[in-house]
C-alpha cells in the first residue's frame, strides 16, 4: 500500500502545520501544533513495516500472524546509501503492522494532554496580560 | 518486637508521622510542637528497644533485597556506634523540639519548621544505621537537603539564603565526592556492604594493598570533611548561624555536622592502621582545630563563637581518630567516643543558652552585653556549667574527655617517636588553650562585668520552664557524665568502641587518678588559656593588621569570587544563547533539521529517485485527502478564531475516517473522542479570548516563513515516498515478535490493545501520568488567578 497521494497529503499537513507554528499569535500557534500533530501521527501510521492489509485482530478462523511471503528488506550498508533497497526478508505478516498503531495510540491521548494544558496557559495568558501576541507578552515581560 | 524492627520504625515513623503533620496541626494549632516531641521521643524509645542486645555485646544486622543485580539492599547494621548515635540524634530532638515550643514565635510557620525538623531526624537515623554505602549516600545528601531548608528557614532574609547555599553547595558537593569514593571502594572490595568489608580480614588485606587506596580514602574523607566543616571546607558552617537557634543546636552543633565523624568512625576499621589514615584525618584535624579554635576566640557573636567551636571541637574528634599506627589501630577512638558524647551535651546546652540570652535580650552581639549573671541567675549557672565542661574543668565530663585527648596524643607521639613526641602533645595543648579562651570569654561577656547602660531592655529576666528545662536537663547530664563516668562509658562508649575496634574492650575513666603527665598539660592548658584570654586586644589587633593586609589568605574570599563568576559566566552565557524572541528559536531549530536532511540527499541525489510511485487509489480516499487538505487550510487561514477551530476539528474527524481506511480502528475511535473532547476545550477557552489581535506580516517575514514551510514539506514528503510500507528496516521488526506472542502470551486477539496494556503497560502508565500532571497543570492555572484580583 505504496500510497503517493497520502504521502503527499501527509507533506502539506506539515507544510501547514510548520507555517502556523511561525506566527506571533498563540492561538494560531496552537492550532498549528493540532494540525502538526495529526500530521506525525498518519505519517507514523503510514510507516508501519509490514506489507499487509488486513486489521490487526487475531479472528479465530485459522490466521496465526506469520505467513509465507516475499517482502523487501533495508541493508545497513552505507556505502550503498541509506535509503537503498532492496533485499528479500524472510516472511511477510498479513496485518497492518501493530506496533506503530499503539505508538500512535499513546501519541493521541498525550497530544489532548498538552493541547488541554497549553490552550488553558494562553487564556491565563489573556487574562493576565490581556494580549495573545507573542511579541508583545515578551515586551511586557521586559 | 524485634530490633531489627524496631530500627525500622525508628527511622521511618518521622517520616511518615511528619507527613501528616499539617493535618494534626488542624487539631493542636500552635501545639504542634508538643506532637513533634512526641514523635522524637517515640523514635527515642524505639532505639532503646534495640539498645539491649547491643550494650550486651552483640550486632544486628538485617537486609532487604532492593537492586539485588547491582548488590545494593536496603539493610540496617546496628552496633555501638549506630546505637549511640540514634540516642544523640533522637534525645537532642526531644529536647530541641520541646525547646522549640517556647523559641519559635506563635506567628512563624511552625508546621514547615517541625516538619522539616522530622524529616531531617528521620534521614540522620537512616544515616547511621544504613549498612549499604549507596543507602547512607541516600540518607547523607536528605541531611543536606533538610539542613539547606532549615538554614533558610527565614526565606526574606538574604543571610540566610547566602547561607543555606552555601551549605548546600559545599556539603552536597563533598557527598558527591563520597560517592565515588564509595564506587572506587566497590570495584575494589567487589562489596556495598559496610560490615562484610569491616569483618573480612582478606578484603581488608586487598584494599590496603590495593593501587585505589589512597583514592577512595581521599574522596570518602572529602565528604566526611566538607559535612563536618573541616580543613577548607569550614567556612559553611559560620553562616548556618542564620538558622533559628535551636536549629543550629540540633544539626549544626550536636547531630548532623557529625555525620561527617560518624563516617570516618564508621570506616575506621577498613582504612585505619595505615600512614595515609593518620595523616590525613589527623593532619586536617590539628590544623583546622588550631584555625577554628583561634577565629572562635575572635568572634563577637555568641553563635559565631560557639560555631567555630563546633568546628575547632569537631576537629578534636577527627584528630582522635586519626591517630593510628599498624600494630595500634584504634590509639585514640576511645577517647574520641567520650568526647564526642560529652561535647552533644555541653555544645548543645551552650546553644540553648545562647538562644535564651538572644531571645532576652533580642541580640547576640557579647560586646553589648554584661552583668546578666544577676537578671538570668538560672541561665547563668547553666551556662557556666557548659562552658567550663567545654574548658575542661573538673568534675565536670569535659573534663574527662580532654584527659583522654591528652593522654592519647601523648601516646601517639610516643609511639611516632622523635620530634613528634613533643610537637603532638604541644599542639593538643596549644587547641586546649584556645577552647578555655572562648570559653572563659562567653561567660565573661555575657554574665559577667558590668551591664552596658544602653543596648538592652529594661526587664531581662529567666526564660519560662519550656525553655529552661531542656538546658537544665543538659547540664544535669554534664555533672553527671563528670561524677559518675561509668554511667556513659558503660551504655555509650564501651560499646561504641568495641564496634570500632571489633573486639572487646573493657575501659575504666575515673575522675582523679593521680599526678599524671595528661593532668599537668591540663594545668599548663588553663595557665596559658588565662593568659591568652587577658591579652585579647594585642591578639585582635595582629589579626586585623594581617587580614588587611593579606586579604587573600582566605576560603571565603574564593568560594564568594566562584558563586559570583559562576553566576555571571552563565547569565551572559544564557543572554547571548537565548536573545528571543521565541520565535527565533523555532525558527532556528526548524533550519537545523532542514540542515540535517540536505546532507543526507545531496548525498543520496540519484537514489531518491521515486521508483515506486503509486497513484492508484480509490476514489473515495483521494476525496478524503483533498478534504483534509482544504481544511488545514482553513485552520490557517479563516480569519476568526471560531471557523479557524472548527476547520481543524474538521481535519480531526477526516483523519479519523482515514485511519478506518489504513485498518486501523482503534485509533479512528480514540481520534473520535479526542477529537470532540479537544474541540470543546478549544471552543471553552477560545470565547474567552475575544480577538483583538490581527497579526501584520512583513512580506520578507512571509516569504521566508513560507519558504521554510515548504521546504519541510518537501523533506517529508521525499522521506514518504522512499520509506513506505513493504521496506523493512535492517533489523529485525519487534513488530513481528508482538503478532507472533499477542495470542499465545497475552491472550488477546486485538494486537494493538495487548501492545499498549500488556506488553508496553508502563508506557501506557506513563501516559497516565502525563495526563494527570496536565490535569493538575489546568486546575493549579485555573486556581492561580484571584491573588490580585
Amino acid at each position: 500500500m505504496n500510497n503517493t497521494l497520502l504521502s503527499l497529503t501527509i507533506a502539506i499537513l506539515f507544510g501547514i502545520g510548520t507555517f502556523l507554528i511561525l506566527r506571533r499569535d498563540i492561538v494560531r500557534l496552537i492550532i498549528g501544533l493540532g494540525v502538526l500533530s495529526h500530521a506525525v501521527n498518519l505519517l507514523i501510521v503510514s510507516t508501519g513495516v509490514f506489507d499487509g492489509t488486513k486489521v490487526p485482530i487475531i479472528t479465530d478462523d485459522g490466521g496465526h500472524g506469520a505467513a509465507e511471503v516475499t517482502g523487501t528488506i533495508f541493508t545497513d550498508s552505507l556505502s550503498q546509501g541509506i535509503l537503498a533497497p532492496v533485499v528479500e526478508a524472510g516472511h511477510q505478516v498479513q496485518y497492518v503492522d501493530p506496533l506503530v498503531q499503539a505508538l500512535v495510540l499513546t501519541a493521541i491521548v498525550i497530544s489532548l494532554a498538552t493541547t488541554a494544558f497549553i490552550l488553558i496557559l494562553a487564556y491565563r495568558i489573556y487574562e493576565e496580560y490581556g494580549t495573545t501576541d507573542i511579541r508583545e507578552l515578551r515586551r511586557l515581560w521586559g | 518486637m524485634d530490633s531489627f524492627t524496631a530500627i525500622t520504625l525508628a527511622v521511618f515513623l518521622p517520616f511518615i508521622l511528619a507527613g501528616i503533620l499539617p493535618a494534626v496541626e488542624k487539631l493542636l494549632k500552635d501545639k504542634i510542637g508538643w506532637y513533634a516531641s512526641a514523635v522524637a521521643f517515640l523514635s527515642l524509645l524505639l532505639v532503646a528497644q534495640a539498645a539491649p542486645e547491643i550494650i550486651h555485646g552483640g550486632t544486628i544486622q538485617k537486609s532487604i533485597e532492593w537492586i539485588p543485580s547491582l548488590g545494593i539492599n536496603f539493610s540496617f547494621y546496628v552496633d555501638g556506634l549506630s546505637v549511640m548515635f540514634g540516642f544523640i540524634v533522637s534525645g537532642i530532638g526531644v529536647i530541641i523540639m520541646s525547646y522549640s515550643n517556647g523559641y519559635m514565635s506563635k506567628k512563624e510557620d511552625l508546621p514547615r519548621y517541625y516538619q522539616q525538623l522530622l524529616f531531617f531526624m528521620g534521614s540522620m537515623l537512616g544515616m547511621v544505621f544504613s549498612a549499604n554505602t549507596i543507602q547512607l549516600f541516600i540518607f547523607w545528601e536528605l541531611t543536606s537537603i533538610t539542613s539547606f531548608m532549615l538554614i533558610g528557614y527565614w526565606r526574606n532574609r538574604p543571610m540566610s539564603v547566602y547561607g543555606a547555599t552555601k551549605s548546600l553547595l559545599i556539603t552536597a558537593t563533598g557527598g558527591l565526592f563520597m560517592l565515588a569514593g564509595f564506587l572506587v571502594l566497590h570495584a575494589i572490595t567487589g562489596t556495598f556492604d559496610i560490615p562484610t568489608i569491616m569483618h573480612s580480614e582478606s578484603i581488608k588485606e586487598i584494599l590496603h594493598g590495593h593501587d585505589l587506596f589512597l583514592a577512595a580514602l581521599i574522596l570518602i574523607f572529602i565528604g566526611a570533611a566538607s559535612k563536618s566543616a573541616q580543613g577548607p571546607f569550614y567556612i559553611w558552617l559560620p553562616n548556618a548561624m542564620e538558622a533559628p537557634t535551636p536549629v543550629s543546636a540540633f544539626l549544626h552543633s550536636a547531630t548532623m555536622v557529625k555525620a561527617g565523624i560518624y563516617l570516618i568512625a564508621r570506616i575506621h576499621p577498613i582504612f585505619s592502621g595505615t600512614e595515609a589514615w593518620f595523616i590525613l584525618v589527623s593532619g586536617i584535624g590539628i590544623f583546622t582545630m588550631l584555625l577554628a579554635g583561634f577565629l572562635a576566640f575572635r568572634q563577637t557573636d555568641i553563635k559565631g563563637i560557639l560555631a567555630y567551636s563546633t568546628i575547632s571541637q569537631l576537629a578534636y574528634l577527627m584528630t582522635m581518630y586519626g591517630y593510628t599506627t599498624h600494630h595500634e589501630p584504634g590509639i585514640g577512638v576511645a577517647a574520641a567516643t567520650f568526647h564526642l558524647l560529652n561535647h552533644a551535651t555541653f555544645k548543645a546546652c551552650l546553644f540553648l543558652v545562647a538562644g535564651i540570652v538572644a531571645h532576652e535580650t533580642a541580640t547576640r552581639d557579647i560586646t553589648k552585653m554584661g552583668g546578666l549573671r544577676k537578671e538570668m541567675p538560672i541561665t547563668f549557672i547553666v551556662a557556666v556549667i557548659g562552658a567550663l565542661s567545654m574548658a575542661g574543668i573538673p568534675p565536670l565530663n569535659g573534663f574527662l574527655s580532654k584527659e583522654m585527648f591528652y593522654e592519647s596524643s601523648v601516646e601517639m607521639g610516643h609511639l611516632l617517636g622523635g620530634p613528634w613526641s613533643i610537637l603532638i602533645p604541644a599542639l593538643a595543648v596549644l587547641g586546649g588553650v584556645f577552647t578555655f579562651a572562648y570559653s572563659i570569654k562567653l561567660i565573661d561577656g555575657i554574665f559577667l562585668g558590668k551591664r552596658p547602660s544602653k543596648g538592652l531592655p529594661d526587664h531581662i529576666h529567666d526564660p519560662s520552664m519550656i525553655m529552661l528545662a531542656p538546658a537544665i536537663f543538659l547540664a544535669g547530664l554534664i555533672i553527671l557524665f563528670g561524677l559518675v563516668p561509668s554511667i556513659p562509658v558503660h551504655y555509650f562508649v564501651g560499646p561504641t568502641v568495641s564496634g570500632i575496634l571489633l573486639e572487646e574492650t573493657h575501659l575504666h575513666v575515673k575522675l582523679w587518678h593521680g599526678i599524671t603527665t595528661p593532668l599537668i598539660m591540663t594545668i599548663v592548658t588553663f595557665a596559658l588559656g588565662i593568659l591568652t584570654y587577658t591579652q585579647y586586644s594585642k591578639i585582635a589587633d595582629w589579626q586585623d593588621r594581617f587580614n588587611a593586609r593579606f586579604p587573600w589568605i582566605s576560603v571565603n574570599y574564593y568560594y564568594d569570587a566562584t558563586v559570583e563568576n559562576a553566576k555571571n559566566i552563565t547569565s551572559k552565557f544564557s543572554n547571548r544563547m537565548q536573545p528571543g524572541p521565541v520565535k527565533n528559536y523555532v525558527v532556528a531549530l526548524l533550519l537545523l533539521f532542514i540542515a540535517m536532511f540536505a546532507i543526507p540527499v545531496i548525498l543520496l541525489a540519484s537514489s531518491l529517485v521515486p521508483h515506486n510511485l503509486n497513484f492508484d487509489v480509490p476514489l473515495y480516499e483521494s476525496i478524503i485527502f483533498l478534504f483534509m487538505i482544504v481544511s488545514a487550510l482553513g485552520a490557517a487561514l479563516l480569519p476568526r478564531y471560531i471557523p479557524a477551530i472548527i476547520s481543524l476539528s474538521g481535519l480531526g474527524y477526516l483523519v479519523a475516517l482515514l485511519f478506518i481506511y489504513l485498518q486501523a480502528p482503534d485509533l479512528a475511535l480514540t481520534q473520535v473522542l479526542v477529537e470532540t473532547l479537544s474541540t470543546i476545550i478549544f471552543l471553552l477557552a477560545i470565547v474567552k479570548i475575544p480577538q483583538k489581535f490581527r497579526e501584520h506580516v512583513p512580506s520578507t517575514t512571509l516569504v521566508r516563513d513560507l519558504l521554510i514551510s515548504v521546504t519541510i514539506a518537501a523533506i517529508i514528503f521525499i522521506m514518504l515516498i522512499n520509506a513506505t510500507p513493504g521496506i523493512v528496516p535492517p533489523f529485525e521488526s519487534l513488530s513481528h515478535y508482538f503478532v507472533e506472542k499477542s495470542l499465545s502470551l497475552a491472550g488477546g486477539h486485538n494486537i494493538v490493545n495487548v501492545i499498549i496494556v500488556d506488553f508496553r503497560g508502563y508506557d501506557t502508565l506513563g501516559e497516565i501520568s502525563v495526563l494527570c500532571l496536565a490535569a493538575f497543570g489546568v486546575y493549579n492555572l485555573i486556581n492561580s488567578r484571584g491573588d490580585d484580583e
